[in-house]
């Protein structure tokens, strides 16, 4: 039932990394299911393999060559305490990138062996001093220096620090168990373990006698339901032997106390090793994980760390910390202890697959983080795209429009070689640009008209300052602190209407931590975040910063006036305690005395902040690529990782680094070779959909689309509060909408969430431009074929025009053919060529960029 | 008829993002099949589901599940009125429901622990609890993805429109997505867009539009093979079906109705949804999600329900007898859901709040029993106390009279199986 609990645990994960599928269906490699055919050579040792005593797992087929590294994990040892102790692997990584894990394979020496134990690839005290562990493979040696203190003395057992991690390792405090808000079965624990303290209360006092035996610790229920022998709807969640169970009993008989006073924290974890490629389904690696402390002691925790695989189909994970390859693919590792999630980044290859890397043609700096995550998959990146697909792309993507016939003509009739960076940066002059980004901002600053709240002027105004600042290409970091640090009127100061639309302090928090750091925190208001490494403390104290808005009422009842109230605190909601602002995963800055939200904005749009100018590129990547490096852009959490972590770090640090200016990031995606790609795939990126190693289709979003119809049948659209003739794009309020966009999919902007545009095709939308007015409608009214064979021009030639219109190509040949059948055997002209019209507008090719 | 795997050779399957099945993942998948657990669908007996979905979570004390014995702050402002069914009791405001009470079950010992709206919408749509790590298609999708199309029409129509995220495709492919009426039928000239052709576009030309329109995505489609494109295929290819059938139109006309019919059903929002659920079944339809009024009663309870039951009574009543009368009860399930029921306890503002534990659903017909409870709340309405209902056995048994086993596999991305309903038994009790 493994993966069933994992299913349920998983709650709050979603995942980025699609398995590149093999040919064959996945085969078994679960231990009870290996496959019938069975490598006979199984038990033949490996040439590299120690005569000594054989190992009880699978051989790795014999590497060919041999490693160019090995590597020890952890690097270094520190024991401290009687109890102590610490597993470590070894590592061999190959010319080809491969790796291999030769634990068992490598001749260990431990130099002092009076100092510490070593069996089973782990060191134990024995006295204290310093000494060494040596690990040699293949005649590479490794040294990792062990550190030995207090090695006598038994640390006494913690509540916290050792039977809190029972709990989460037993799987005893998830949301399906006794982690749920009511408990299970009439017993409660703090979901992953946010509330110790409840927890100790209602394990020892709860129901007095109940569930713990201090007279006789065994035949305590806890004890007694974990290890199944009495009834529990959980079933057996250990054995009696096993080290989760002794530690309960060995803090039963200590008294079941809770810890006097506080515990060190822990600082970080580590899981190693922190990436591997594997050979083949079947390979093995070990993990090892350590806990640091805020003390400066560390803990082995490999046994108490809750282990996730984001892709179980590629790398399965057993709780036992063992990852075992299944098929071609990517996988994240994940360790979870405490409230810190931890990953690691798996490759898994087919087995002695030939692979050369290619010399790859490179645009720039992002071409080279692409193509080199690409050689680690072994993938070939698709060729570069066509002129026409190019002009296409680009204009869609950075003006929302498709190009003219003259525009098109020059285009294609230039021989500059630079044509292509030429017409980037002439578009990312025209002010459709900005309406773009416009639109983009106005979604993520929810700008509409919420009734007895917002009004249609406030929010006009609110929308004319962002078009200011977008136009005037404000710098971001600006824009952010003036909108978050705004003060006054929301007609005076059109910024402030930031905290009219929303009013609650906390969602206004999980707004802001969403939109300008990609996060979702809503989970840790209630309790720690399972998959990220908020807790309630980080929640609460980030929204401290908006705990003194104060509002009232302007001289125009439509207006509300945002100041700085100087008063209003945020309570933590289990401890009571008033929560001092802190900056999400960074310092307790003095607010005393200062308006909290510009204290928050100066930290938040700068480079202190790791996560602002990062969330921006991948929004802006996300737009161009059709995928986020993250994915989805706002749901960045440690449980999911970006799938080209160079990439994004390069790009936001670049970003930083041109003060923020939004054109010189947009013209560095746009010239490079990686957007430029052709759709069309090779054999070995045919299902790769997250590397960017071929461009990706996409479905036009509403706006644009709509947009695009009005422009190729030069037609007007009237939308409320705009003349006649705007574009869609301009529409300044979120719930301005007509029967084409809303069936098309555009945001009402209700939530600050990426998913509120909709690209996902229906039986609606295809009714609507089979019968609909949008294509039927504004064929007629435009008359655009009339007018051109009033004019004269032949029926071949207004294909040829229409075509060039809506799909920026020619017809082929074989198009031309059957449609001057088309034409030579249907009566007028007029009325083939609007049907040729209808078809453009109803063509695949139409509805996606491509 | 079902070939047991090693339930352990599929164990391993990866978790993996996104919506939809890529082209890859699909002949993926079709090699896996013989993996995966599969099952025939059979002929079940209800051949259409009406699912009158209540939004906000009606009180089960105030509708199907009253405590007229309960001490005054359980019970509520409201009274109770018997049924033609002995022992059965009602709210006060389904006097016509009581009428037909012997063709419907009350299934007064619903449970699940969502408390908030959003995931107890989840469960009673698409029968998991829900999870992040997957988005699970909605009941409507799964029978989509299972039956063809019958006589042209959509096989899953939401009446006006979907009502929420759960009610779609979830990891299924976008192609199992819901036709959105996209109107009221309540409304003054209510159609539905789009239907015909438009004016001065006959058959013929229709079918040159359509050679055309053939010609010019064959240059695109042979050399882009996306999801997403055969997704766009599929909705032509219904849209073409539905276009040229004269009969599948007819069936979103509710001015065909007769006037008496109309008013029977009661010309308002519950009567109009229902009455065109009933033409959409009559005609083909296979699942018809409708919502009705708003149940989120934190506040003046009392005045929430008179507001709101009446009008849901007469339709609710007149649909099932006018299925009856038709004989067309024996085919459709209809079936009345909430997310949830509400607090046991009226609270400070003359309310109740939110109350996952216990709550009522109705079912008739398509197979289910009627007249009878199935199931009890404890006296205070608080707790299920015999037979409580899962999501899980609740959706199983749905399936099961469409003639679908709820244990079959569906092949989520990421190369996963997935049961349309996770450990889900059919209740045999409800079965007539």
């Amino acid at each position: 039932m493994n993966y069933k609990r994992i299913l349920i645990l998983l709650c709050g994960l979603s995942f980025t990394f699609t398995s590149l599928l093999a040919d064959e269906p996945a085969a078994p490699a679960t231990e009870e299911a290996k496959p019938a055919e069975a490598k006979p050579a199984e038990p033949q040792p490996t040439p590299e393999a120690k005569p000594e005593e054989k190992p009880a797992e699978k051989p790795a087929e014999p590497a060919p060559v041999a490693p160019s590294e090995v590597k020890i994990f952890p690097p270094n040892v520190s024991l401290t305490t009687a109890r102590d102790r610490q597993s470590v692997i070894v590592q061999a990584i190959y010319p080809d990138g491969i790796t291999r894990d030769v634990t068992s394979e490598a001749k260990w020496t431990l130099a002092n062996t009076e100092l510490a134990n070593f069996e089973n690839f782990t060191l134990s005290p024995k006295a204290d001093g310093e000494t060494e562990l040596t690990a040699e493979f293949a005649g590479l040696a490794v040294k990792a220096p062990v550190k030995i203190e207090k090695a006598t003395e038994d640390r006494a057992i913690s509540f916290k620090l050792d039977v809190m991690p029972v709990f989460m390792k037993g799987g005893c405090n998830t949301g399906s168990c006794h982690g749920a808000a009511r408990g299970k079965d009439g017993f409660r624990l703090s979901l992953f373990g946010f509330d110790p303290n409840g927890d100790h209360f209602r394990l020892t006092h709860e129901i007095s006698t109940r569930r713990i035996n201090l007279a006789q610790p065994d035949r305590s229920l806890l004890v007694e339901k974990s290890i199944g022998t009495v009834p529990h709807t959980g079933g057996k969640r250990f054995t009696t032997e096993s080290e989760l169970n002794q530690t309960l009993i060995r803090w039963l008989e200590a008294g079941a106390n809770n810890d006097p006073g506080e515990v060190p924290a822990v600082t970080s974890v580590e899981l190693y090793p922190p990436a591997a490629v594997m050979d083949g389904e079947g390979s093995t690696q070990k993990l090892t994980v350590r806990a640091n402390y805020a003390d400066g002691t560390n803990r082995d925790v490999t046994h108490l760390a809750y282990f996730i695989s984001a892709n179980e189909t590629s790398a399965e994970v057993s709780q036992e910390g063992e990852v075992t390859a299944g098929t071609r693919g990517e996988a994240f590792i994940m360790a979870r202890f405490e409230t810190h999630t931890v990953g690691s980044h798996f490759i898994v290859l087919p087995k002695g697959l030939q692979y050369e890397a290619p010399e790859l043609a490179v645009n720039n700096y992002i071409d080279e983080h692409v193509n080199n995550k690409l050689k680690k998959l072994r993938i070939f990146p698709s060729e570069l795209c066509t002129d026409e697909e190019f002009l296409r792309r680009v204009y869609l993507d950075i003006v929302g429009k498709l190009p003219t016939v003259a525009e098109y003509n020059n285009f294609i009739a230039s021989d500059d070689p630079n044509k292509r960076a030429a017409v980037i940066d002439e578009l990312l002059e025209r002010k459709e640009f900005v309406e773009i980004w416009v639109m983009k901002w106005a979604e993520l600053l929810q700008i509409r008209t919420i009734p007895n709240n917002v009004t249609y002027k406030s929010m006009l105004r609110y929308y004319d300052w962002l078009q200011s600042r977008i136009a005037s290409n404000t710098p971001i970091d600006q824009m952010t602190r003036e909108l978050l640090s705004a003060n006054g009127g929301t007609f005076a100061n059109a910024a402030t209407n930031y905290y009219q639309a929303e009013q609650d302090t906390l969602k206004t928090a999980e707004n802001v931590a969403q939109v300008f750091m990609g996060m979702r925190i809503q989970c840790a208001q209630c309790h720690n975040h399972p998959f990220d490494r908020w807790t309630m403390n980080d929640y609460y104290q980030f929204s401290a910063f908006f705990s003194q808005i104060g509002r009232k009422g302007g001289e125009d009842p439509r207006e509300l006036i945002i100041y700085n109230a100087g008063g209003g605190e945020v309570k933590h909601p289990v401890t009571g305690q008033v929560m001092a602002p802190k900056f999400l995963g960074g310092a307790t800055p003095d607010v005393a005395g200062k308006d909290r939200r510009e204290v928050l904005a100066n930290w938040l749009a700068s480079p202190e902040n790791p996560y602002f100018a990062k969330n921006l590129v991948n929004i802006v990547w996300a737009h161009f690529l059709g995928r986020g490096i993250i994915h989805e852009v706002d749901d960045v959490r440690v449980s999911n990782p970006p799938v080209n972590p160079e990439l994004l770090d390069d790009m936001a640090q670049r970003f930083t680094e041109y003060n923020y200016d939004f054109k010189k990031l947009v013209r560095d995606i746009c010239n490079s070779r990686t957007y430029q790609l052709a759709t069309a795939t090779n054999d070995s990126n045919k299902l790769d959909g997250t590397n960017f190693s071929h461009a990706a289709l996409r479905r036009l979003r509403a706006e644009v689309m709509l947009d695009c119809i009005s422009t190729v049948t030069e037609t007007k659209n009237k939308f409320q509060g705009l003349p006649n003739g705007a574009r869609a794009v301009q529409i300044a309020d979120g719930n301005t909408s007509t029967y084409f966009l809303t069936t098309f999919g555009r945001a009402k902007r209700e939530t600050v969430c990426a998913c509120e545009v909709s690209v996902e095709p229906n039986l609606s939308q295809a009714l609507h431009l089979i019968n609909g007015e949008t294509s039927n409608q504004k064929i007629q009214e435009g008359k655009l074929v009339e007018k051109r064979l009033a004019e004269g021009v032949s029926p071949q030639d207004v294909v040829t025009e229409l075509y060039i219109r809506t799909l920026t190509r020619k017809p082929t040949d074989k198009e031309i053919a059957f449609l001057n059948e088309q034409i030579a055997a249907g009566g007028a002209p007029q009325q083939v060529l609007e049907d040729i019209f209808w078809a453009l507008l109803n063509s695949r090719e139409f509805l996606f960029n491509h | 008829m079902f070939k047991l795997p090693s339930r352990r050779e599929f164990l391993h399957v990866g978790f993996c993002g996104g919506v939809g099945l890529s082209l890859g993942q699909f002949f993926k998948m079709r090699q896996a099949q013989a993996e995966i657990k599969q099952y025939e669908n059979f002929e079940g007996t209800a051949k259409s589901v009406i699912f009158i979905y209540l939004p906000g979570g009606m009180a089960h004390q105030e509708s199907f599940d009253p405590k007229p014995y309960a001490p005054v702050e359980y019970r509520g402002p409201m009274n109770s009125i018997d049924t033609n069914v002995p022992g059965i009791r009602l709210n006060e405001k389904l006097a016509q429901t009581a009428q037909v009470a012997d063709k419907i079950t009350f299934c007064r010992s619903m449970t699940h622990g969502e408390a908030a709206h959003e995931r107890g919408t989840h469960n009673m749509f698409t029968g998991y609890r829900p999870s992040p790590a997957l988005k699970f298609p909605s009941m409507g999708s799964v029978i989509t993805h299972e039956f063809e199309p019958r006589n042209n029409i959509p096989q899953y129509v939401c009446i006006p429109n979907q009502p929420n995220e759960f009610a779609g495709t979830g990891y299924l492919s976008s192609s199992f997505a819901p036709f959105s009426l996209g109107a009221d039928p309540a409304a003054q000239g209510f159609t539905v867009r789009d239907l015909t052709l438009p004016n001065g576009v006959d058959d013929g030309r229709f079918s040159r539009r359509r050679n055309i329109l053939d010609a010019v995505n064959d240059h695109f489609t042979t050399k882009e093979k996306a999801d997403s494109i055969d997704a766009v295929d599929t909705f032509y290819q219904r849209a073409y079906n539905l276009v040229s059938s004269q009969q599948a139109r007819e069936a979103f006309n509710i001015e065909a109705e007769e006037a008496a019919v109309r008013d029977q059903y009661g010309r308002n929002q519950a009567g109009a949804r229902m009455l065109l659920a009933r033409r959409l079944v009559e005609a083909g339809a296979r699942f018809v999600t409708l919502t009705y009024g708003s149940w989120d009663m934190h506040d003046n309870i009392h005045g929430g329900i008179n507001n709101q039951l009446p009008a849901f009574d007469q339709a609710y009543a007149s649909l099932i007898r006018d299925l009856d009368q038709r004989g067309l009860l024996q085919s459709t399930m209809v079936v009345v859901a909430s997310e949830f029921g509400r607090t046991p306890k009226i609270n400070g503002t003359a309310g109740r709040d939110h109350w996952p534990k216990v709550f009522s659903v109705a079912m008739a017909g398509g197979g289910i029993k009627g007249g009878m409870t199935y199931g009890s709340s404890n006296a205070t309405a608080s707790e299920p106390e015999d037979n409580p209902l899962n999501v899980e056995d609740w959706a199983s048994t749905i399936y099961h009279c469409l003639g679908v086993v709820s244990d079959k596999e569906l092949m989520a991305p990421g190369d996963r199986p997935i049961e349309i309903v996770d450990g889900g038994k059919v209740r045999q009790d409800l079965l007539a």
